[in-house]
């Protein structure tokens, strides 16, 4: 027999085929491929919001790490002005404690000389007194031992003279 | 071998009643395995059969991928997708045993007892008929394409870059599904016949054909396969040079 016969078979499988591309296409492929779109749409959209939240993610990052960043700056510049005003304080301080000294001394130098010229004063005071006591009672012990008489000639002699004693 | 069983049709002519049944059958078992594939769809985590036939689907957008925008050829995928599981399942059922022969033997309506005779089941593909109808319908997508995406200008092509060339053309376009039709069909119907040979080992032969049997009919699962995929893919270069014919 000849494997090679073309009948009425060919239109048949034509048609056949037809009917299964047809009935294959609106049952099988169609809602499969529906379904494939689906997921595909599915997938890129969580990967778009994956994409989406990382970048987010990466922005907050960056705002705290700024945000860290200027904190440390700030508590740095806090630091060194706290450091610098002590410093200042310290140096104000200082400056104050030597003036006061200063002052005190300048002030016990004044009391030292007043009191000295008071002192120097009073012993003047009393070395004249003294030196009066001193003198009368050496002129009384004088004039009381020795010859009165004499001694008013000599002054009566000497006035005479016009010379001072 | 297969004898052929002729159905007949009022005064029209006759049809291939084995290769008919056999068609129907190829097409039960994809409309099975679709159906069972396509039961539950979702879009989140499919089923092992749904992932099969996304597996397919997916295999043959890239083969459309690979010849032309994929875009202009949407509406092929579905014929695609069909066409290489028709093909694929038409080819298989040649190698499965005839479970079927106790079933009909004595079912004289149209002449199934003939149709379920013998050893094995036969493939579709294994009729020229078969093939030269997928070919037919390759060379009516080639022209309904070339016209679709150049209009009456794609007509022009037959004459290019001279009249002298027409001959050539016109050959061009009969041999495509020709080599198509011929190519199948003889991979297949080979086959056939060299299984129906080894079953005729005679004797206490016959357990000695079971080695070759079984390697035969491994290589027959592979030429099918390969089959399947080398009409595919040629039945769409072949349309894609009907739409791309003067970009390229």
């Amino acid at each position: 027999m000849n494997p090679i016969a073309f009948d009425l078979t060919l239109p048949a499988q034509i048609i056949s085929f037809l009917l299964l591309v047809w009935i294959l296409a609106k049952f099988a492929w169609k809602p499969l491929m529906a379904m494939m779109e689906k997921r595909r749409l599915f997938i890129q959209e969580n990967l778009a919001q994956a994409e989406a939240e990382r970048k987010e993610a990466e922005r907050i990052q960056r705002e705290y790490k700024e945000e860290m960043r200027q904190a440390r700056q700030e508590a740095q510049g806090i630091i060194e002005q706290a450091a610098k005003t002590g410093e200042q304080r310290a140096a104000e301080i200082v400056e104050e404690a030597r003036r006061e000294t200063e002052k005190l001394k300048a002030s016990a130098l004044a009391d030292i000389e007043r009191e000295r010229e008071k002192a120097v004063s009073e012993v003047k005071a009393q070395v004249a007194g003294l030196s009066i006591t001193v003198a009368e009672k050496l002129l009384r012990a004088r004039l009381d031992l020795s010859d009165q008489a004499d001694l008013v000639d000599q002054f009566i002699q000497e006035i005479g003279d016009g010379r001072p004693c | 071998m297969h004898e052929t069983i002729l159905w007949q049709v009022g005064s029209l002519g006759t049809i291939h009643g084995k290769t008919l049944v056999m068609t129907w059958m190829a097409f039960v078992v994809i409309f099975v395995l679709v159906f069972l594939g396509t039961r539950r769809l979702t879009s989140e985590t499919p089923g092992k059969l749904q992932n099969f036939l996304e597996w397919i689907v997916d295999f043959v957008r890239g083969i459309i991928r690979d010849n032309m925008e994929y875009t202009k050829a949407a509406g092929l995928h579905a014929y695609l997708l069909t066409l290489i599981l028709f093909v694929f399942v038409s080819n298989m059922l040649g190698l499965i045993p005839n479970i079927f022969w106790p079933l009909f033997e004595h079912v004289e309506f149209a002449k199934l007892d003939e149709i379920f005779h013998g050893a094995a089941l036969m493939s579709p593909t294994a009729d020229v008929n078969t093939t030269a109808s997928l070919a037919v319908l390759t060379f009516v997508l080639i022209i309904a394409y070339g016209i679709r995406f150049h209009g009456p200008k794609y007509f022009k092509h037959f004459i290019e870059p001279n009249a002298i060339f027409l001959p050539i053309h016109l050959i061009d376009m009969v041999a495509k599904p020709m080599t198509l039709a011929f190519r199948l069909f003889g991979n297949i119907f080979a086959g056939e016949v060299l299984i129906s040979v080894l079953l005729m080992l005679p004797g206490i032969a016959i357990f000695g054909g079971v080695v070759p049997m079984t390697v035969w009919l491994g290589f027959s699962i592979f030429i099918g396969a390969i089959q399947s995929f080398v009409i595919t893919v040629l039945t769409t270069a072949y349309i894609a040079q009907a739409i791309g014919s003067d970009e390229h």
